[in-house]
């Protein structure tokens, strides 16, 4: 796996010259509530901004980022669930942008999607293998010879038993209930899987088995994950490279190793700060947190960059003295992060697994200009200061 | 690595049964039961033609001959109220399944779809609603003309909008639900998924309604026929039965109350079904009951 | 509409008032033997059965477990707010040393609120969306105290700004939609502590928040606990949690108490199979990547259907199909909290039995 790995973590992320299995170039959507007779148009909401992401063949993109950050409606996006106001979708190379409604059964039958919420994402009227027999009717794939067989097939790949098919949603549990949507996402042999929150509905003893199941499958399968969640710790274990979203874009894009060991952007630093941890050495230190109050509203998108509001590290750098500065509110931040929105550009050690990594931030936290939050938080999370990163350090 | 070996929960239980613990479904349906039979028995179990006429003994008072006595053309009451009980359910049936299916499609369609599909129907919608359901089927009998069928499609049109109204609400709260979205995830197309899966899961309150509606419609019937407008003398409705004796309520009140009460006892018996089909089909109810099993 | 903190930056949060503590303190809220069953179609079925369990003055109880384990219903039990068919089967619940159970139901009212109060997980249910957050924490300081209309809108002012919700003079007029989610859960909690209740039960209060909230919701529960000393019982499953906040743990499983002891304990040795594969099971930050989770096998069981032995045993690594495991029901763990109890019959023996493995 560890091959399969590093060969995703190159600096174009295709070295084989095979074409990612999914991407998206410069995709936002924009949602707006029609007005009425009697109702004013409502604002619009810029669920996702401008995002460009490549998946690639049998490997997995983590996407995390707090609730309103807009990482479900990037997955749909991917589905086109709901369409994208702007840019482009390609699905192995091939642009499925503009293609007509009808055309994307085709699409479908290649990307597919296990849900957040085990109990509701099944109709509680229709027995379980009807279920998982739905993708191939819908597809016009059914045969009524093979068709059982398949679907007993993708029930003991899932771990359940085939003898269950006629069985309703309700008599299973919650973990149950979400290997049968893993079942019925799977049917179609799809190539890629895109992962809304798959576990974080389910408890705590079950979710460990939930992700062994999906690692394996992809592993025997060589699918692709967009794998969507709000957990850390999971998101770290199952993925290759992690996307951060906030406000509806990509602010840190990087290798998993890189990400956890050398934060970059400050949200990102944020994020781990805020990661309980279940161990007691957090008891007996005094612990990093860093406060920042909520995310705001993707209606009233801050100007610059959109996390200047919650950022400790602008204030930090503003306090420095080196950079022009400008009064916001009762905080004095650098006039950059007030005007101007940083693109995701190449950051950091562009060697080794950091290659390809890349920062939407003016004043990254790069080892050489690392804060001593970041470097408190660091510590915290059980990777202490380095700097620069010394492989021995794990 | 499997986690087969425990499905937790019991083979599902006698749907039925469920239904019967009710003790308002259960008098409902044998109250029906016992109309259904006596529609159907009518020919047999009347003891004399509801028609046939017999001037010499008008307006007799109960007897062992005529146990509800005879109306003013001598017509034995009992045999005309059986014979009643057939045009009644008749109605009945024929309105609940005009209106259930009429007021399913433009619900669901205006509810699935949206857009100006939906602005435009919930308007008319909400016309018709304010608009007195009995009015309406009064005009459209004065326009058709006076038979069984008018007061049918009469009663069925009135109360369609309001089938429409409540299939339109549950398909609302249906369309955001997740295995919705799951199935659009798999290529699903519109009309497979509206049929599939959301008119399915949005019948149960569409039922009651149309069951209280046929309650409704049997009064509406009762009430044009009164009025001379229903279905026309000598035909044997329940609603001629009284208008026929409305003159007489002084001196012989049986010819009026007898089929006042056959009218409500058929009301209470589809309300009760309404009730008890409500309260069991109610997921709420159901889950609350079944919360540990 | 989320009015973003107006200071952001950096603070280091000091660990939560820690344990050692030097005059034992007084037992606040003491649980015996409590059971609550529902009936079922095959007779009753117990969901909570025979929970002993104490939280001292100024001290967290963390209680763990699985949905469907009894976390809440154990506190709902000892509140009298199970629903109906439920039942108490037997038990005592003292708090500051009377049983509360055999309370008429009016007493038990002004209880709940003025010395025992709970917060639930959702934020946005648990608030009416037709009043105004001040006229519900109003309701709350009305219905038991003797406040006037306008000394409980100036307490409830105090009480926003407690649970540090920005500018509190105006934001009591807001009505929740208006909130973000941590701000109704920190409306909640003003509500809570309203009339300074003795025990503060929190029902996994922070699952529906994101996580930049969850630590900033928690730490105002633990400072508002370190002012006034009341008790805290966290219901979680987020075993992080449990490290940072609590002083003492519970362990539920199947309705029933597996393990509890004190947070260096439960830890650093744990003695009941379950809580052992749980810490395993869970994916850390600073774990291994690259291999399969040691997860826990098969489902959390029925609580009416339980085996007859232990209710862990089919999914125990350890005790599957041992004849004790299997037939014999583990005692129940009883009386105060002076020691870290197991209710597995090999609790001494693990270390041993996993390296034989």
């Amino acid at each position: 796996m560890s091959q399969t790995q590093s060969r995703f973590q190159t600096a174009s992320g295709a070295a084989d010259g095979q074409p990612p299995a999914l991407e998206l170039v410069d995709a936002s959507r924009v949602f707006t509530r029609r007005g009425g007779l009697f109702r004013k148009a409502g604002t619009p909401v810029r669920a996702v901004d401008g995002v460009s992401l490549a998946i690639h063949p049998g490997e997995t993109l983590g996407l995390v980022g707090e609730s309103g950050s807009g990482k479900s409606t990037l997955g749909r996006l991917a589905l086109r669930l709901v369409d994208p106001s702007s840019g482009r979708l390609l699905v192995d190379g091939r642009d499925v942008t503009e293609v007509p409604k009808a055309a994307m059964q085709a699409m479908r039958r290649d990307i597919q999607m296990v849900f957040q919420d085990p109990y509701g994402s099944l109709d509680p009227r229709v027995t379980i293998g009807q279920s998982i027999a739905e993708p191939l009717k819908v597809h016009g794939l059914w045969d009524p010879k093979g068709g059982p067989h398949k679907v007993a097939g993708v029930m003991s790949l899932v771990g359940l038993d085939p003898s269950h098919a006629d069985r309703y949603p309700h008599q299973f549990s919650g973990g149950q209930r979400q290997r049968i949507g893993i079942a019925r996402a799977l049917t179609l042999d799809p190539k890629i899987l895109v992962l809304d929150e798959p576990v974080s509905a389910l408890d705590v003893s079950i979710q460990a088995q939930i992700i062994n199941l999906l690692q394996r499958i992809q592993r025997e399968r060589g699918l692709s994950y967009l794998f969507i969640a709000h957990d850390l710790a999971v998101v770290r274990h199952v993925s290759h490279r992690i996307a951060v979203m906030y406000l509806g874009t990509v602010v840190e894009l990087a290798a998993r190793d890189t990400l956890y060991r050398r934060p970059l952007h400050p949200y990102t630093v944020s994020l781990l700060s805020a990661v309980p941890i279940a161990d007691l050495r957090m008891r007996k230190r005094r612990r990093t947190s860093v406060t920042m109050g909520e995310i705001g509203s993707a209606t009233n998108v801050p100007s610059g960059c959109r996390f200047h509001p919650r950022c400790y590290r602008a204030r930090l750098v503003a306090a420095g003295g080196d950079v022009p500065t400008e009064r916001s509110g009762d905080a004095l931040l650098p006039r950059a992060c007030l005007m101007e929105q940083p693109a995701l550009r190449p950051c950091g050690d562009q060697t080794g697994t950091g290659a390809g990594d890349q920062v939407a931030c003016h004043f990254p936290e790069t080892p050489e200009t690392r804060s001593e939050v970041a470097a408190a938080v660091l510590q915290d999370i059980g990777y202490p200061p380095i700097r620069p990163i010394s492989p021995q350090s794990v | 690595m499997s986690a087969t070996a425990a499905v937790s929960a019991p083979p599902r239980r006698s749907s039925l049964m469920r239904y019967f613990r009710h003790p308002g479904f259960l008098i409902g349906t044998i109250l029906l039961a016992a109309m259904l039979v006596i529609a159907v028995a009518a020919p047999w179990i009347a003891p004399w033609s509801p028609l046939d006429t017999d001037l010499a003994n008008t307006l007799a008072a109960p007897s062992g001959q005529h146990l509800l006595g005879t109306d003013q053309y001598g017509r034995d009451v009992l045999s005309r109220l059986i014979w009643g009980t057939r045009i009644s359910l008749q109605v009945a049936v024929a309105v609940m399944a005009l209106s259930l299916t009429l007021g399913m499609v433009i619900g669901a369609v205006a509810g699935f779809f949206g857009g100006w599909v939906e602005r435009i129907t919930v308007s008319i919608i909400d016309i018709l609603l304010a608009f007195p359901g009995f009015l309406l089927a009064l005009a459209l009998v004065a326009a058709r003309g006076s038979s069984l069928e008018s007061v049918i499609v009469a009663v069925a049109l009135a109360y369609t909008p309001r089938v429409a109204a409540v299939m339109r609400a549950v398909v609302l709260t249906i369309k955001p639900r997740t295995y919705v979205e799951a199935s659009r995830a798999i290529g699903m197309g519109n009309l497979r998924l509206l049929f599939l899966h959301v008119v399915p899961n949005s019948l149960p309150p569409v039922i009651v309604v149309a069951t209280i509606g046929a309650a409704t419609a049997i009064l509406a019937e009762a009430g044009l026929s009164f009025l001379g407008l229903g279905v026309q003398p000598p035909a044997p409705t329940w609603g001629n039965v009284i208008a026929d004796g409305q003159s007489f309520l002084a001196s012989n009140p049986m010819i009026s109350l007898s089929a006042g009460l056959c009218i409500a006892l058929m009301v209470v018996a589809l309300n009760l079904l309404g009730d008890g089909l409500r309260d069991t089909l109610d997921p709420q109810m159901r889950r609350s009951s079944g919360k540990l099993l | 509409m989320a009015n973003p903190n107006p200071h952001p930056g950096l603070s280091v949060a000091p660990p939560p008032p820690v344990a050692p503590v030097p005059v034992p303190r007084p037992v606040a809220l003491e649980l015996r033997d409590l059971t609550t069953v529902f009936p079922g179609d095959d007779g009753p079925i117990t969901v909570i059965d025979g929970i002993s369990l104490a939280v001292r003055a100024g001290g967290t109880l963390a209680v763990v477990g699985e949905s469907g384990s009894g976390k809440s219903m154990t506190f709902l039990s000892a509140l009298g707010l199970v629903a109906s068919p439920g039942r108490v089967q037997r038990g005592e619940v003292r708090i500051g040393g009377a049983d509360v159970l055999g309370q008429t139901p009016e007493q038990l009212r002004r209880l709940r609120g003025a010395v025992v109060s709970m917060i639930f997980q959702d934020p946005l249910t648990a608030l009416n969306p037709v009043f105004t957050i001040g006229e519900q924490i109003v309701e709350v300081l009305r219905a038991h105290g003797h406040f006037s209309r306008a000394a409980a809108r100036t307490r409830a002012v105090e009480l926003l700004a407690r649970v540090q919700i920005p500018d509190p003079a105006r934001r009591i007029d807001d009505y929740p939609h208006q909130l973000s989610g941590g701000q109704r859960q920190r409306v909640l909690i003003a509500m809570a502590i309203a009339l300074s209740p003795k025990v503060l039960i929190a029902d996994e209060p922070t699952t529906a928040l994101d996580v930049t909230v969850q630590a900033q919701i928690l730490d105002l529960l633990a400072e508002l606990q370190a002012d006034t000393g009341m008790a805290l019982v966290l219901i979680t499953h987020d075993l992080g949690l449990v490290a940072r906040y609590a002083d003492d743990v519970a362990v539920m499983y199947a309705g029933r108490l597996v393990e509890v002891g004190s947070i260096e304990e439960v830890f650093s040795d744990p003695r009941h199979p379950y809580t052992r594969a749980l810490f395993r099971s869970i994916p850390r930050l600073d774990g291994p990547v690259d291999e399969e989770l040691p997860a826990i096998e098969g489902q959390p069981p029925n609580v009416a259907r339980l085996p007859p032995g232990c209710a862990f045993e089919p999914r125990c690594t350890l005790g599957r199909g041992r004849a004790d495991c299997c037939t014999k029901r583990p005692l129940p763990l009883a009386g105060d909290r002076s020691g870290h109890r197991s209710a597995c019959f090999h609790a001494d023996r693990l270390d041993q039995m996993e390296a034989a493995q």
